[in-house]
């Protein structure tokens, strides 16, 4: 027998998912995460897991992993202390940042603490010019004193980034020589290497992030790793980077600035895989947890990458799948301002004390309680069972909001629910409307805890017609890394005009990024039968400062890219702006190459059709409030562990699971596909 | 507004109508809406100061002129909308403006801008055959450079709000008009561009939220907002002791030979508030506000200390009521010159927040870098056969300083503050696209105010021209210093320098050669408390980042 192993490790749970690649039998299992040491946990919980099921470590030929260990880090301002060498002029770039205030009114908002202290950031005499050339050679002997100094101030990370760097990295290279002379020690993060692309304070924030993240990562990454040997695994762990791909563990301590979105960017491609398996590819991803929401759109199967963010309010340059978050979900505190509106978060109750039904003392209602209190929530008990409920005090809890709105507790209740409803809609908005895409074609994949409750109303308000709920929407990220490719993005910036006489320098530029790719390949001992490469380049109008990505035509440099490129470019122009200029001239700034390797996925297998009818996964009815007739009906409730592939329910009804519950409203059929997944569609 | 409004039942927007949860709900929808405008305006314009720097706004507004919603880049903004759409209706009874119609407008006095660069396009939203709202977006465009400020005629094309489009109909001759009066015209076309995609997006989506839900009720959420932040504003101000407070600072920029003295009085009574202003009688210089300006830097400084999250539509206006003599400089009338009013509204800020410092002292902060400081370049591209060849460039860039130090908090560094917030341009950006050279770019060592409280401090930005051009630089507090409270120690001064050879510059204009080098020093701001109680700790952290170096922090030390 072999095992492929995912384990996806948040603040609170980490959810193991094990396959069994012969049988096709799959276990989930979710248990307490170890902050103060994850790998702890981690290695603790899949050894348990693999006795539970009578398996053997050497079993295992595959281990996945989504961490949000860099992310933590860097929110909790844990990254070790680092020293930054610059280019004399410019040490406080890094504070400076865009010169813009954290807030328009609000003058007691802060920045986010600049992450080397102003002593720590050492200027040194070189410039380059725009076009490359060198207006002021590097003082070596003045890097050299910097880089000892930081040392006796006891630096464990060093942060490299010029003006230009991008452009002529030739002394970034010196000074890295350097550093590896003065100070081996100490973990290197230079400019051009981390995010080789131009606007001078983005690159070095996000090298210096990097910096601050290195040894952090590094020691995890070589802590789990140890563990995981310790018992037997042999199999080489993967990580998940923000672009949704996984790379070895190596490769990720290089570059922990690229995992700072592991988890939410596990969900996505979770979400990906499941579609693609159902026989969807025009997804809207919509995972409702506890506290935030992040949602993505994905076209194709594709999910939109955005080469750089803000993450907790550091700017980061690297290939992200485009997510919107909201700080909105189930724990989510519902309240009335001064206005007299009725708001919902982005406070939320979070797992301790937790909405009002937990009896945990908290009085503030939530958007759970709002569903216990219309019985959308079971009214009596959680977490099949295991999670008593007060449906008393959540009544008394939104009767004190509706007293003040002078409404009754149910229509309170429901304008919760509307309200949180109508913040995720527009953070769909967002990544479709606002890119130009029509939500109305797009299949909602509802997961995390909360989402495949709320996923109905979210779909009518967008109207959106069809929702699909995977298996097993409490775990789903842990289970998206069993599907996942291995995946790398290389990317090298170069204004050059779209025209013929780019063709040279592209064909140039596009050699060395497949060299790239190969080298890395190589490392990840991808056979080539198992590779793929896309090429991308972004362009805008000459004059426009953003770009559009545009994937580049197969096949030999040629006229036909160029025509390729300027007709993709016109219509993503047109599709995201409303318009394209064919006058003006395009230029071309950023060319990207993704390698993808074909890894072998755990492949989920269809099910023959139920012999017995939905009524076997009926386990009785209670009354439900629904928002479509505004009032209560009573509706048969379901077991989702006994729902079986060809299993219809049509709405109104509920149906439960452990981890999640899914809301089926009148008018909308639940059926059960052969993977068990539900598609909820018009009756 | 028009009394002869095709169809007032419909109209006429009942806020009470409606529940408090649909507002909200369709507040979030009217918020995605002015917010999508904005990105696809800065996304799709070309020039630096709208890419970048985002120097634009956009909003939704109902028939009879009121806000909306609006996604304000720039706190100036908020008023500078306020007065366009009565000059618009003034001109152009309603009943002739048709679907696909699209407004310009610029001009001080018969445009309802606040300074001529920010050209103002309006489309109506017609749905079901009626008018029922406006999509509205301004962009400030960095053209009229190296003009005179002795009177608006001097600083640049006025444009009354005229049709763009009629019918949706491009109207050449007027484009053109306007074209040729700009010094960039190749980037003012594309900006224009882009300003009109963005308020067709509003005009769309407008059109779908009303499909959806009904227009009756999409109006009546409109009413209940502006009830709404109302409330907001009543509360706050509530909330604030009841008295008579009066202010008075100095204000100075290079325009002026001397010192203009402003002084305001404000009396809370209640839940409403009243400014009354002394200036000056307005002066030949760019420097006056008209009073749509001043009330735009008033709701602005007021809703900083009554509540920051009160939403930035008409409603909030309502409980505050604003006074100053006409003819004076924060109060002109016609032919004044107003191209730099944002310098005398960040003194506007410090006069309000001055006063009510007195009533509310833990609310306030102390006096933040007081200028919008600003170099603007003009030169002529060398003729090389590119399509740029021989054209005139325009660049403009504004630089940030200290934000005054906080009761609890030390003031922020190098920043933008209060009636601005612009980005920078990246060195990397601008090098490439203007025959200019950044040498340095920092904080200047010892410019934040000593207090309890450190002020931020102000920030030194080094340029050598690469070509000839003429720089017109801007600011103030070059002659006072930003106060502090409390016992906060003043912050440092703002300068301009001149490194050999260069000049003379003559009130803040002059011409750079190749090689000739301009150093421009931001204002820092003030601190917060005695500084004898700053700890040694902090002090220690202080020392090591050189963050002071002057005389006053040694006395305290």
């Amino acid at each position: 027998m072999t095992w492929r192993i995912g384990v996806d490790s948040g603040g609170t749970f980490t959810d193991i998912s094990l396959f069994e690649t012969e049988t096709g039998r799959m276990e989930v299992w979710k248990v307490p995460s170890t902050p103060a040491d994850p790998s702890h946990g981690i290695a603790a919980s899949v050894s348990e897991s693999l006795s539970r099921l009578g398996a053997e470590a050497v079993e295992i030929v595959s281990f996945g992993h989504g961490t949000t260990v860099s992310t933590n880090a860097l929110i909790q301002g844990r990254g070790v202390l680092t020293g930054l060498i610059t280019t004399e002029g410019f040490r406080d770039l890094l504070e400076i940042g865009r010169q813009k205030r954290p807030d328009l009114y609000d003058l007691q908002a802060d920045k986010p603490p600049a992450l080397v202290s102003r002593d720590l950031r050492l200027e040194v005499p070189e410039r380059v010019r725009h076009d490359g050339g060198v207006e002021t050679r590097l003082d070596e002997d003045a890097v050299r004193q910097a880089i000892r100094r930081l040392r006796k101030k006891g630096v464990k990370a060093v942060a490299i980034a010029f003006l230009y760097g991008f452009v002529r990295p030739a002394h970034e290279v010196i000074a890295r020589r350097i550093l590896a002379e003065e100070f081996p020690e100490a973990f290197a993060s230079i400019g051009h290497e981390v995010a080789p692309e131009f606007r001078e304070y983005e690159r070095l924030s996000t090298t210096v992030v990097n910096a601050t993240l290195g040894p952090v990562m590094q020691g995890y990454i070589e802590r789990l790793a140890g563990r995981l040997k310790e018992i037997g695994i042999s199999a080489k762990p993967h990580l998940t980077q923000s672009n949704g791909g996984v790379i070895g563990f190596d490769a990720a301590a290089r570059l922990p600035v690229r995992t700072v979105l592991s988890g939410p960017s596990t969900g996505v491609v979770a979400a990906e895989a499941v579609g693609r398996l159902a026989g969807f590819t025009d997804l809207i991803t919509f995972d409702m947890g506890g506290t935030s929401t992040d949602v993505a759109l994905l076209e194709g199967g594709r999910c939109r990458l955005t080469s750089e963010a803000t993450v907790h309010g550091y700017p980061i340059k690297a290939p992200m799948l485009d997510i919107h978050t909201v700080g909105a979900g189930g724990g989510s505190v519902a309240y009335i301002d001064s206005g007299g509106l009725l708001k919902v978060g982005p406070e939320s109750a979070g797992a301790d004390p937790g909405p009002v039904c937990y009896a945990r003392g908290s009085a503030e209602p939530t958007v759970t309680d709002a569903n216990v209190v219309l019985q959308t929530l079971n009214p009596t008990h959680l977490l099949g069972g295991r999670m008593p409920v007060r449906q008393d005090l959540a009544e008394r809890a939104i009767a004190r909001l509706a007293g003040r709105l002078g409404m009754d507790l149910h229509a309170t209740a429901e304008g919760i629910l509307a309200v949180v409803t109508a913040n995720m809609a527009k953070a769909i908005r967002v990544i479709s409307v606002q890119r130009g895409y029509d939500p109305r074609d797009y299949i909602l994949v509802a997961f995390g805890g909360a989402g495949p409750l709320h996923a109905a109303r979210l779909a009518r308000e967008l109207e959106i017609r069809r929702i699909l709920v995977p298996r097993n929407p409490g775990i789903l990220c842990a289970m998206g890394l069993l599907l996942t490719d291995l995946r790398a993005d290389f990317a090298a910036t170069h204004l050059l005009p779209l025209g013929p006489a780019s063709l040279g320098e592209m064909a140039a530029i596009f050699t060395r990024l497949d060299a790239e790719a190969a080298a890395w390949f190589a490392e990840e001992g991808v056979a080539a039968a198992a590779r793929r490469v896309e090429r991308t380049v972004d362009l805008r109008y000459a004059g426009q400062n953003y770009e559009l990505s545009v994937p580049l035509a197969d096949g030999p440099p040629g006229s036909g890219w160029i025509t390729h490129l300027a007709e993709g470019f016109a219509r993503a122009h047109e599709r995201t702006y409303g318009f394209a200029a064919a006058e003006e001239p395009v230029q071309m700034v950023t060319f990207r190459v993704q390698a993808t390797g074909a890894v072998k996925k755990a492949e989920l297998r269809p099910e023959p059709p139920a012999e017995a009818g939905v009524c076997a996964s009926a386990t009785g009815e209670r009354k439900v409030w629904l928002s479509e007739i505004r009032g209560f009906v009573t509706c048969p409730i379901y077991d989702r562990e006994i729902l079986r592939p060809g299993n219809r329910i049509d709405g109104p009804a509920v149906i439960e699971q452990m981890d999640a519950t899914t809301m089926v409203p009148s008018g909308m059929r639940a059926s059960v596909d052969p993977i068990r997944n539900l598609l909820l569609e018009a009756a | 507004m028009n009394p002869a409004v095709a169809c007032p039942e419909i109209l006429r927007a009942d806020a009470t109508a409606i529940d408090p949860i649909t507002v909200e709900v369709l507040g979030s929808a009217f918020a995605s809406i002015a917010e999508e405008m904005g990105e696809a305006l800065v996304r799709a314009s070309y020039s630096t100061n709208i890419k970048e720097r985002r120097d634009c706004s956009t909003a939704l507004f109902d028939t009879a002129g009121n806000t909306l919603c609006q996604a304000e880049h720039i706190p100036m903004h908020l008023g500078s909308f306020i007065g366009i759409l009565p000059h618009i209706l003034k001109r152009h009874p309603e009943v002739g403006i048709k679907p696909g119609d699209v407004f310009v407008g610029n001009d001080a006095y018969e445009g309802g801008g606040t300074h001529l660069p920010d050209i103002v396009l309006a489309e109506p939203i017609f749905f079901e055959g009626r008018m029922v709202a406006w999509a509205v977006n301004l962009a400030h465009h960095a053209d009229f450079a190296d003009r005179g400020h002795a009177h608006i005629y001097q600083e640049g094309l006025r444009i009354p709000p005229i049709r763009l489009y009629r019918a949706g109909v491009l109207q050449e001759d007027v484009q053109e008009l306007i074209l040729l009066n700009c010094q960039v015209p190749r980037e003012r076309l594309s900006d224009l561009r882009a300003q009109m995609a963005a308020n067709r997006l509003g005009v769309q989506r407008m059109q779908a939220l009303a499909a959806r839900y009904g227009l009756g009720t999409v109006l009546a959420a409109g009413a209940a907002l502006q009830n709404y932040a109302e409330r907001k504003m009543r509360a706050g101000i509530a909330a604030i002791p009841d008295g008579t407070h009066r202010f008075a600072d100095r204000f100075d920029c290079p325009e002026l030979d001397g010192e203009l003295d402003f002084a305001v009085t404000i009396t809370v009574a209640g839940e409403e508030m009243h400014l009354h202003f002394d200036s000056p009688p307005q002066v030949r210089a760019g420097i006056n506000l008209v009073f749509t300006a001043l009330l735009s830097t008033v709701y602005y400084a007021v809703k900083t200390v009554v509540d920051p999250t009160i939403l930035p539509n008409a409603g909030l206006a309502r409980p505050i009521h604003v006074t100053a003599p006409a003819g004076t400089v924060l109060h002109c009338v016609h032919p004044a010159a107003v191209n730099g009013r944002t310098g005398t509204c960040q003194r506007v800020v410090d006069l309000i927040h001055g006063a009510l410092a007195k009533a509310v002292p833990e609310r306030v902060i102390a006096a933040c870098n007081g200028a919008v400081t600003s170099a603007t370049f003009v030169g002529t591209r060398p003729e090389d056969g590119s399509p740029e060849g021989g054209h005139l460039w325009v660049y403009l860039e504004t630089i940030g300083g200290g934000s005054g130090a906080r009761a609890t908090k030390d003031g922020l560094d190098g920043v933008h503050v209060h009636v601005t917030n612009t980005s920078n341009l990246p060195v990397e950006a601008l090098e490439g696209e203007y025959p200019l050279s950044v040498l340095r770019y920092e904080l200047v060592n010892g410019s934040g105010g000593a207090g309890r409280r450190r002020g931020g401090m102000g920030l030194r930005r080094v340029y050598r021209a690469e070509a000839e051009c003429r720089l017109r630089l801007d600011g103030s507090r070059l002659r006072s210093a930003p106060w502090g409270l409390a016992g906060g120690l003043p912050g440092g001064k703002g300068e301009f320098r001149f490194g050999p050879g260069v000049g003379p510059f003559e009130h803040g204009s002059g011409a750079l050669k190749a090689g000739d080098i301009v150093e421009i020093i931001t204002p820092g701001s003030g601190g917060y408390g005695p500084p004898e109680e700053r700890t040694a700790e902090e002090r220690a952290r202080d020392s090591a980042e050189e963050r002071f170096a002057t005389a006053a922090a040694a006395a305290a030390e």
